[in-house]
């Protein structure tokens, strides 16, 4: 039996894991993913595990090389969007990425910013990164991806709050207003996270690699 | 990569870096180095595969261990230490064996006093 959840996540790293590790827990194994859904094979509980991994900062062929080294290693994966995202055409702009990395094409790495990586519960601790400096800078690259999309929207509000910038009634003018403030927070509140976690790995790395 | 700390002079290796050197003196591909790992620190360290795949990239591009093959991908691709890697690891070696006196000079002689 095949079972189908949207869901959409601005806590798209730890917050996105913990949810299919739960899901996983009551006996869901993830069968394949789209751009908000999520289709569930039922399974034994707790017969697998999930780790996601953020790749929206590397090129499609960096990228690409990571997903085989991994699914050498002996995970299964998938790949996953995570929306933030300017567009032009074909091709993205996603300003939080390095080098060739902030140019992703469709089709390439656009809409592949996660992979989503499996493997069969085997009593190890699911971590892909495990020394401070890695866990450091991981989260400080999800971090960017964050606060790339609350500046975004900041920039936005700061738009429509221009006295006449809209011919729109002044009611729907005050619903747009507070939807894109909504969501600005909805970015907030992981950056805020992953801000803190940065702090006390970096304080953990002064004594501990 | 930016700012790679185990290069300043002088300075220790991680180590994560010293125990991939250690795995690649013989040629291993990436859950080889892991395996060897964990079995030879007796499951102390259990590397994680990104922060494994960083390592052996970073290895790579300064020379310190390279490709066996030139596959295009990374399934199965094989790694050995180079000469400036051996170099590496021995300087650590000659580190480690000089903080290994130090700590136990003081420690020993702390419990003897």
């Amino acid at each position: 039996m095949s079972k189908t959840i949207f869901r959409h996540f601005f806590d798209f790293f730890n917050g996105q894991e913990k949810w299919l590790n739960s899901m996983a827990e009551r006996g869901y194994r993830l069968k394949k993913c789209g751009k908000m859904t999520y289709t569930f094979d039922e399974c034994k509980p707790a017969e697998y595990e999930y780790a996601v991994e953020y790749v929206g900062d590397k090129s499609y062929s960096k990228a690409r090389d990571y997903r085989g080294y991994l699914e050498s290693m002996g995970f299964r994966t998938f790949t996953k969007n995570i929306n933030l995202n300017l567009s032009l055409g074909k091709a993205r702009w996603r300003p939080y990425a390095k080098g060739m990395g902030q140019i992703a094409t469709s089709p390439g790495g656009f809409n592949k910013e996660l992979l989503i990586l499996e493997k069969k519960r085997d009593g190890n601790p699911f971590e892909l990164h495990t020394d401070v400096r890695d866990k450091l800078n991981t989260y400080k690259t999800v971090r960017r991806a964050n606060v790339w999309a609350v500046l975004l929207l900041l920039a936005l509000i700061a738009m429509i709050f221009v006295p006449g910038v809209s011919s729109a009634s002044v009611l729907v003018t005050w619903v747009l207003r507070i939807v894109v403030a909504i969501l600005a927070l909805m970015f907030i509140i992981p950056t805020v996270k992953y801000s803190s976690l940065v702090g006390q790995l970096n304080s953990e790395s002064k004594t501990f690699e | 990569m930016g700012f790679i700390r185990d290069n300043i002079k002088g300075g220790a290796l991680t180590e994560t870096t010293f125990l991939v050197l250690l795995a690649v003196y013989k040629p291993n591909h990436g859950y080889g180095i892991m395996q060897f790992i964990e079995k030879e620190t007796n499951g102390r360290v259990v590397l994680g595969a990104g922060t494994l795949y960083g390592a052996i990239n970073t290895l790579v591009k300064k020379k310190w261990i390279a490709p066996l093959n030139d596959e295009a991908d990374s399934k199965k691709k094989e790694y050995i230490i180079t000469d400036v890697g051996k170099q590496k690891a021995e300087d650590e070696l000659n580190r480690l064996s000089d903080v290994w006196k130090l700590a136990t000079k003081i420690i020993e002689g702390s419990k003897t006093e």
